[in-house]
Parts: C-alpha cells; sequence; structure tokens
C-alpha cells in the first residue's frame, strides 16, 4: 500500500517536477532545471555536525563549536560549488546511431559551455541504464556517447536523459532530468535464416538454377512435412495418386527480393524481422536486392544507402509514430 | 575512467596524508602501540596499493580488531570511561578502516571519522596553534573527500588541494557569523573528562614547599582586563581560598566550608549570581565604586576562581562563598572567562564574628609548636591591643629573616623550627607561622591563598602566572573585621611592590621548571616584544574565541537590540543569506562577463560596418559564410575579411589567447 502510493507519488511528482523543463533538442542547465538534494553521504556529514555539537556543547569547548560552524558553513557552501558545477553547461542531441532491436544504441550527445571551465564528474544515464562518467577540462564542449538498450523497432524516445554530478565533496547530489527530444531509430531484431530459404524466396528471369526455386514447374517431389502448402500437387492428390509437390526451378538472378509474402501465416513482427535477417544475408552478397512490403516497393539495387533505406522502411513499417516530422505532444515516459 | 565506487590514487594519497596528520597531534596522549599499529595500517594500504600486498582478508581484519580491543582494555583497564581512552578507541577504528576499506563508501567513512578525530584534539588543547593546526588537518581531509568525486584523476594531483581551499576559505564568513550567533545551551549531560591532566596552580591544602614549588612555573594561571586602569600592584591580591584548618603541617579548608561541587547549594553556603541574596551577604559592607573586570583563566581542573577582595560575580555558573570567594558550579578544565565587581574597600564582619567562625579561626593543634605558642601567650600579655600585636610580629620578621625559594626542610614542629632556627622561608612559611603565632595569642586568624601582583602587558592587561602564587593572612580585628595583613611584604616588600622576578633575580630555583620560557630573556628587549606579541594574540584567542560564551549575551544584545530568539533567527538569515548571495554572485560571475561578450561586440561592429557598407549580414547566416558573401561582392575587402573570420573562428572555437582579441579589435577599426 505504502509502496504503491510511494510509486504514485514518484510518479505524478516527476512529472510535476521535471514538467518544468520541456522537451528540447538541446537544453541550458540553470537554476529552473537542476535540482540539488543532500545524497546519503551527505546525511552522513550531517549526522557527523551534529555529533560534533554535542561534543561542543558538552563540553563547552569553542574550538570544537567553531569546528562545527565549519562544517555546517562547508556544507552550505558546498551548495553553490555543486550548483555552479552544472550550471550554464548546455546539452544538445547529436543523433542516436541506429541499431536492431535487442542491441545496445549509443546516443550521442554533446555537452558545450560558454565559459571554459572545468565540470568535474558528471554522470549521464537513462533510467535503468548504465551511466556515463565525463569531465569536461576547460573546453568547450565535448561528445558524450550514452549506451541504452533498444527495445522494439519503430522510433524509440528513451525518455528523459539524468545527468548528475555529486562534485566536489560528495555530500550534495545536483540532477536534472532532461527530454532531448531523442528519437531512435530502430530496426527489426533479424531473424536469420538458411541460406537456401533466401534464395527460395528470390524470383528472376535468369539462366535456370538448379535445385528447388519457385519460377518454373520442373517436375514433381515427394511430400516431405514443412513443405509449402501451395506447392501441393493438389491434383495429383485429388486422383488419389499420393501426396507430391510441385518441383519449380529457379532462373539464376542476380536481383533478389525480399518479399512480405513469403512468410506467410507469421505475424508483422516476425516477418519484419525474417525481412531484416535475410536483408542482412543478402546485402553482404554482392547481389541486386529490392523489398516487397504492402504498399511498399523498393526496386533492386546494392549499395549502402539503399540497404539503410530498406532497414529504415523495416523499422518503420506501420509504425504510429513514423518520423520526426509529425507533431509530438508532451508524452508521458518513464522518467 | 575508472568505476565511480572505487577510491582513485590522488583521494588515497590525500586520505593517508590526513591520516598521518590526524594521528600525529593525537600522539602526545595516546599509547605507544596505537602509534605503532596506524603506522603499520599505513604500510599495508601503501604495499596494497603498489599490488605487493594483498587485500586482508576476514580472518586478519577481525584478529586486528580483536588485538587493538585487548591492547584498550591492558591498556586502561578498569577506568575505560575516560576521554583517553575513548580517543584511543576512536583511533584505532580510524586505523583499521583505513587499512580495510575499499570502496569509496569505506572511504567516506575514513573521510568522516577523520574529521571526528581532528575535532575531538580540540578537547585537549584549544590554543590559537593547534586550532590552526586542526584546520591543516580538515584541509587534507577535504582534498580526501574532493579526490574522492573527482572523476578525472589524469589531471594535476594538487587540484583536490585547490579546491578544498576554496571551499574552506569561502566557508569561514559564514563560520563566524554563526560562531557569533548561535546560541550556546551549556553543558546538557555529565561528558567524561581527561583523566591524566594534572591539577595546577594553587590546590586547596598547604604544605611547606607547596608554593616554591609554584615559583619555579612560568606557567599563565590568568589573564584580567579592567574597565579602566589595573590597579596599583600592591593592591592585588587575587584570593582563591581561605585555609582555616591547622594540624601541625597541613593547612586546608575548614570542614563546613568544604563542599563537595556537583549538588551543593545546600545549607545557604553559596550565593549565586543572578540568585536571591544569602542572609550572611549583610555581614560585608561595601565602600565606594566597584571595579568591573574580566578574567580569562587558564584550565586548573580545579573549581576555585580568583578575584580581588571582596566580589561579587557577574557572570553565570558562578557564586560568592561565605568566605567571599568565588567558586565555579565545574572544575575549570578549559579556559574559563569570566566577568566580577570588586569592591577594594570593604569591612566584613566589623562589629562581631560568630562563635563559630571564632571558634574555627582560633583552632590549633595541641602538642605542636610549643615555643611559638609560649612566645605569642608571653607577648599577649604584654601588648593588650591586636593591631600593636600584629605589628610587633611583623617587626620580627622583618628584622632577621630571608626570603628565599630553597628554604630548608622543616621538622615536626615547623613552625617553631622556623621561628627559632631557620628563619629562611617563601610565602607559605611566612603566613602559616603568622597565622599560628595570632592564634596562639587568641587573635582570629586564618590562611588564604592566591595570587598576588601580576605582569602589565602594554596592551592594558594583566598576566597572572603560578610564581605569582601567593599566601597571605587575614586576622579579625575588632571594629575593623577581618584585615589582611601580608607577612612577606614585612620581609621582601619588593615582593608585593613589584614581583617575584624583583625579589628573588639571579637567584637558584626561580623559573627552574621552565628551563626554555621566553620569561627567561624578558631582559632582552626585542624577544620580549615577540613575548609580549604572541600573549597579547593568545589573550584575545582567549577572550575573544575561548571565552566567548562569557560576553555573547551582552555582545549580541548591544548588536541586535535585543538577545531573543527572533531577533537571532533574523540576524542568521540575512546575514547568511546575504554572504551566500554575495558568494553566489562570484560563483557565477562567469554569467555576466566572459572574453565571448566581447569577442561577440567586436563581430557584431564589423557586422555593422559591412552592412553600412551594403552587405547586411543575414539572419542565421553563419560567421563563415557570411565572410564567403562579402568577399564576393567586395573583393577588395575579401583579404581583411576572412583573416577577420579566421582569427574569429579561431578565438570562438579553439583556445585562444586574450592578445589575438587586441588584433581582433584593430582589424576591424582598420575594415573601411
Amino acid at each position: 500500500m505504502v509502496e504503491r502510493f510511494g510509486k504514485f507519488f514518484r510518479y505524478h511528482f516527476s512529472h510535476w517536477v521535471y514538467g518544468r523543463i520541456p522537451p528540447s533538442r538541446s537544453i541550458a542547465l540553470n537554476n529552473r532545471s537542476l535540482f540539488i538534494f543532500p545524497s546519503k553521504a551527505g546525511f552522513g556529514f550531517l549526522l557527523l555536525v551534529l555529533i560534533c555539537w554535542l561534543m561542543a556543547t558538552n563540553y563547552e569547548n569553542n574550538v570544537v563549536f567553531a569546528i562545527t560552524c565549519l562544517l555546517i558553513s562547508v556544507f552550505v557552501i558546498t551548495i553553490l560549488h555543486s550548483f555552479s558545477n552544472l550550471s550554464g553547461l548546455k546539452l544538445s542531441f547529436v543523433r542516436a546511431t541506429p541499431a536492431f532491436a535487442g542491441e545496445q544504441l549509443v546516443v550521442e550527445l554533446v555537452l558545450h559551455q560558454e565559459q571554459s571551465r572545468y565540470r568535474e564528474s558528471l554522470s549521464l544515464s537513462f533510467l535503468g541504464e548504465e551511466a556515463v562518467a565525463t569531465t569536461l577540462h576547460d573546453q568547450e564542449y565535448i561528445h558524450v556517447k550514452v549506451p541504452l538498450y533498444a527495445p522494439r523497432r519503430g522510433i524509440y524516445n528513451p525518455g528523459r536523459l539524468t545527468l548528475e554530478s555529486a562534485y566536489p565533496l560528495g555530500l550534495l547530489r545536483v540532477w536534472t532530468k532532461l527530454d532531448l527530444d531523442i528519437g531512435c531509430l530502430i530496426y527489426p531484431q533479424p531473424i536469420f535464416t538458411s541460406p537456401e530459404t533466401v534464395n527460395a524466396q528470390s524470383r528472376g528471369n535468369g539462366p535456370l538454377q538448379m535445385g528447388d526455386g519457385s519460377e518454373d514447374f520442373v517436375g514433381l517431389n515427394n511430400y516431405q512435412q514443412g513443405d509449402s502448402l501451395k506447392k501441393i500437387a493438389w491434383k495429383q492428390y485429388a486422383k488419389e495418386q499420393g501426396m507430391y509437390t510441385k518441383h519449380y526451378a529457379d532462373y539464376q538472378d542476380e536481383r533478389i527480393w525480399l518479399d512480405w509474402n513469403d512468410f506467410p501465416g507469421l505475424d508483422r513482427e516476425t516477418r519484419l524481422s525474417r525481412l531484416c535477417g535475410s536483408l542482412l544475408q543478402v546485402s553482404a552478397t554482392d547481389k541486386a536486392y529490392g523489398l516487397r512490403l504492402p504498399g511498399i516497393e523498393i526496386l533492386p539495387d546494392n549499395n549502402e544507402e539503399h540497404r539503410l533505406k530498406i532497414l529504415r522502411e523495416l523499422a518503420l513499417f506501420e509504425e504510429p509514430s513514423r518520423g520526426d516530422e509529425e507533431e509530438q505532444p508532451f508524452r508521458k515516459k518513464p522518467l | 575512467m575508472i568505476p565511480s565506487w572505487q577510491i582513485n590514487r590522488h583521494a588515497l594519497i590525500w586520505l593517508l596524508l590526513a591520516f598521518v596528520a590526524v594521528i600525529f597531534i593525537h600522539s602526545a596522549h595516546l599509547p605507544h602501540w596505537i602509534i605503532v599499529a596506524a603506522l603499520v595500517a599505513i604500510i599495508c594500504r601503501v604495499q596494497r596499493y603498489r599490488g605487493a600486498w594483498p587485500t586482508p582478508n576476514r580472518w586478519i581484519k577481525l584478529s586486528l580488531l580483536a588485538l587493538c580491543l585487548a591492547g584498550l582494555f591492558l591498556e586502561y583497564g578498569s577506568h575505560l570511561i575516560g576521554l583517553e581512552p575513548m580517543v584511543a578507541l576512536l583511533v584505532s577504528t580510524y586505523a583499521l578502516k583505513l587499512l580495510e576499506m575499499e570502496h569509496r563508501r569505506d572511504a567516506l567513512l575514513v573521510v568522516f571519522l577523520a574529521f571526528f578525530v581532528a575535532a575531538v584534539q580540540a578537547l585537549f588543547d584549544q590554543s590559537i596553534g593547534n586550532a590552526a593546526y586542526i584546520l591543516g588537518c580538515f584541509l587534507l581531509v577535504t582534498a580526501a573527500l574532493v579526490g574522492l568525486h573527482q572523476g578525472d584523476t589524469k589531471i594535476q594531483p594538487l587540484r583536490p588541494l585547490m579546491k578544498a581551499a576554496v571551499l574552506l576559505l569561502q566557508a569561514i564568513p559564514l563560520m563566524m557569523l554563526l560562531f557569533i550567533i548561535m546560541p550556546r545551551l551549556g553543558s546538557l549531560w555529565a561528558v567524561p573528562i581527561q583523566s591524566h591532566s594534572a591539577k595546577t596552580g594553587v590546590t586547596d591544602t598547604m604544605t611547606p614547599g607547596d608554593f616554591s614549588r609554584l615559583g619555579r612555573s612560568a606557567d599563565l594561571a590568568f589573564r584580567v582586563s579592567f574597565d579602566g586602569a589595573i590597579p596599583r600592584q600592591h593592591t592585588l591580591y587575587w584570593r582563591g581560598l581561605v585555609l582555616s584548618n591547622f594540624d601541625g603541617r597541613q593547612w586546608s579548608r575548614s570542614a563546613p566550608d568544604d563542599f563537595n561541587y556537583g549538588g551543593f547549594d545546600k545549607g545557604g553556603i553559596l550565593q549565586w549570581f543572578g540568585r536571591q541574596t544569602q542572609p550572611w551577604d549583610s555581614l560585608i559592607e561595601r565602600l565606594g565604586q566597584p571595579l568591573h573586570y574580566s578574567v580569562v583563566m587558564e584550565p586548573s581542573q580545579q573549581p576555585w576562581l580568583y578575584s580581588l577582595p571582596t566580589p561579587l560575580p557577574k557572570s553565570t555558573g558562578i557564586a560568592l562563598t561565605r568566605d567571599f570567594r568565588l567558586l565555579s558550579s565545574t572544575s575549570v578544565t578549559t579556559k574559563k572567562q569570566y566577568e566580577v565587581d570588586s569592591w577594594l574597600d570593604y569591612k566584613i564582619a566589623a562589629n562581631d564574628v560568630s562563635d563559630y567562625r571564632r571558634a574555627t579561626e582560633l583552632q590549633i593543634p595541641r602538642g605542636y609548636n610549643p615555643r611559638t605558642v609560649e612566645l605569642a601567650q608571653r607577648w599577649r600579655r604584654q601588648n593588650s591591643n591586636d593591631k600593636a600585636l600584629v605589628r610587633k610580629v611583623l617587626g620580627l620578621y622583618n628584622e632577621k629573616f630571608v626570603y628565599t625559594l630553597q628554604p630548608p626542610l622543616l621538622g615536626k614542629h615547623s613552625v617553631d623550627e622556623f621561628l627559632f632556627e631557620t628563619q629562611r622561608g617563601f610565602c607559605e612559611h611566612f603566613s602559616s607561622s603568622f597565622v599560628f603565632f595570632m592564634r596562639a595569642a587568641g587573635v582570629p586568624a586564618r590562611v588564604v591563598a592566591g595570587y598576588q601582583g601580576g605582569e602589565r602587558h602594554p596592551d592594558n592587561y594583566l598576566l597572572v602566572r603560578q610564581y605569582d602564587a601567593h599566601a597571605w593572612a587575614e586576622v579579625w580585628l575588632a571594629g575593623e573585621g577581618w584585615v589582611r595583613v601580608d607577612p612577606t611584604a614585612a620581609v621582601a616588600p619588593e615582593r608585593i611592590e613589584a614581583n617575584l622576578e624583583e625579589a628573588l633575580r639571579d637567584k637558584e630555583g626561580f623559573l627552574a621548571d621552565s628551563p626554555l620560557s621566553l620569561m627567561r630573556f624578558r631582559h632582552i628587549n626585542w624577544l620580549n616584544n615577540i613575548r609580549l606579541q604572541l600573549d597579547s594574540l593568545n589573550y584575545s584567542w582567549a577572550r575573544w574565541v575561548l571565552g566567548y560564551d562569557a560576553i555573547q549575551e551582552n555582545l549580541l544584545e548591544k548588536w541586535l537590540g535585543s538577545y531573543s530568539p527572533l531577533r537571532i533567527a533574523l540576524a542568521l538569515l540575512i546575514g547568511g543569506g546575504g554572504m551566500l548571495g554575495l558568494l553566489a554572485l562570484w560563483q557565477l560571475r562567469h554569467r555576466f562577463s566572459s572574453k565571448h561578450d566581447e569577442l561577440d561586440r567586436a563581430f557584431l561592429q564589423l557586422c555593422k560596418k559591412l552592412a553600412k557598407a551594403g552587405i547586411p549580414r543575414i539572419s542565421g547566416e553563419g560567421p563563415r559564410a557570411y565572410a564567403q558573401r562579402v568577399a564576393e561582392q567586395r573583393p577588395d575587402l575579401a583579404r581583411e575579411v576572412k583573416a577577420i573570420n579566421s582569427v574569429y573562428e579561431h578565438m570562438r572555437y579553439g583556445n585562444e589567447s586574450q592578445e589575438r582579441l587586441k588584433v581582433l579589435k584593430w582589424a576591424i577599426r582598420r575594415v573601411k
């Protein structure tokens, strides 16, 4: 119950608080966007202050009292130092290297500052992801690569980025949670099939290729479990001559089609994953390949740009949040 | 980049340095084996860092802990509750933790322990030098803390120290504000105090030799600041104790006046400052104007305080006793400041003395000093006047007695031997024999112990040292009450008029226990000046810092108008807020001016000029694109504009020095 209330509170509190920092590709940190609170060590330090105060009071010792005052004072001064360590820093989203779902995605950011100052022990992380530590030495800007897990295909917004630092004394934690309006392109998780299957799916008009194909009828083979229902020789079956599959041969062709319809009976995501796997395999060869999705056809070609174009289509196929151009209202993402 | 939970190299160096500094300052009151253990901890740590030794496993750690605990039990045994055992335990914990620390979490604990152990040192020594040393320790510890949180260890190893210094320096104004304003609550509960600290100064018993021993020490007893001029030297009798009991050898306080500190206040013996007046206060007649002064006493581990007769306490926690001395509610274990009003003109019990008091002050042990008793009674019969009798005895001293720090030893009949045989003595011999003589003659008399005189500091305060310890007598004369008689003054008037040094100059024994004291070199002028300056500093420290409690209330009342919680809170808020505001402005000063502002201004000036020439900058056009366009439209300006742009870009995005800015401005001015 308490836990649920805590969750509820944290959720709404963080939305209220971080809602003050609207999403933007580039955000300068100031007193509106920075938050500060004692860390665990800070509370330990306050305990130390309390003990020193008790000692000073009970022994009526003014040197210890002065020491206590000094500790309190250092704690207060540290607020300013912690704050100025982050204040004035500007964070911009540069790009997110596209990745396949289930793999690691790298978000590239740039930290820049107007003045040349030291910014110590900055730690950047997305919720639930590993943090990256960095330091600015007197530089105008640095690039930082923050890794995160790519969960699913499409345009992915990893939520708010936490930038925090405990510098200089570790007693206070200054942080901010920024929505840098990051859209990461994530390709479907590839599922690889055996190379023959890839060939089986291709159709063309080249020289005849021996082996299993789909273009020209060659003869009948005995039915084996797993053969496509389309290829079953229903005529022969109806005549009760036995169960055969029609055997076609392909023409040797440099042009391969990655076709949605090659994976009947599978759901959309699995199809896309298989297409993605096939694409990766095919693109490693020097054959030209094209893509056919419902409503989309990309003519065969073979170069890196082409490959990326196809990957992009696979990533964005029937994605609700397609493209960056689309108006994106304030999303309630996990913070 | 190293994992954030690890202890980096710089942090380790500062941690070790801080450790050495903190342990060193405690070494005076720590058992030697703990120092050795601390050294071992450092060696282990360094070896672990070098990879020479492995991380100690659990059994090694546990056995080390057991060893330390066993050592503490052996060392302190039955009296484990005390300041020294507590510190020893803390220091061993500190060393063990340093030895085993592995993660940043452990290092944080070590840092906090370091802060605490350094602070505890102030309980032993509150001197200005020690406070500065503790501040130095804090600098090292803070540097370690900064080092722990500094991400990059490749850059300058001194950076943590610099950062720590900046932090501490900036913290000092706020610290002073807090120190001045924060109310002191006074002891909340009884705490263990130093067990081995020797009681110093005058004690509550007097045997021959006690005061001559004090004469060998130049340690400070207390300092006094008067409102106005310091009274004349021969009136400065700092009364501390009244000794009425004599057992033939030792003088001590009389039983009814001898109370236990703590739960007294019974029987109306004490009249506390700020409380109701006791009935016996009517015995005293205070004449004329009081003399106001403030005393800062060095720790004596005794509860009695010194004042000029007759005093009234003006600070809390101080009481007036029935024999008109001052008493503190607790033993003076740290420097103590108190304020007093004294009437140098007074009469105590002028008309009559109570039977009880008369009996007490006439008591002499039977069977001792028969020759003195016999002489006293003979003189008594010859002189019916008490005053004349006193004068006659003082005359006896003046005739042939010698004042010396090294008197011969005395046997059972000490007064007889002193008066009729040795005739050489220090103040305790004179006062003791005088009081005995008076009592034997039927005149109520008692020994008073305290200090006499003091050194006048050019800054108008008085330094009273242990060698100023003195014992004198008080006799009761009908019509005059208790009158001070100092037999020493009859023998060595220079002791009272000037000081002991004058009286005993070049005699053996004086300052024998302080061979290096600057007091011995006071005839060398510049050394003496340094000594006086140092003392002035120490006195200010004692008065304004250590004894601040005594003056805080008055001071704040003067500054804030009234000493109320609301005013205090307001002063803290306004003062602290103001300081922080100023500091924040200083911290964020970069916001308001940077080299880029100037650079941009210069560039905008160029744009203005070019706009006038008909080539305005299109909004959103970068400097380089603009320069390119200008160069195309005005080939005559191409070289200049491109050069300016190049410098601009280098300054904007590179690390060009300010020097180039001048060149740039000059070049821009030249563009026509």
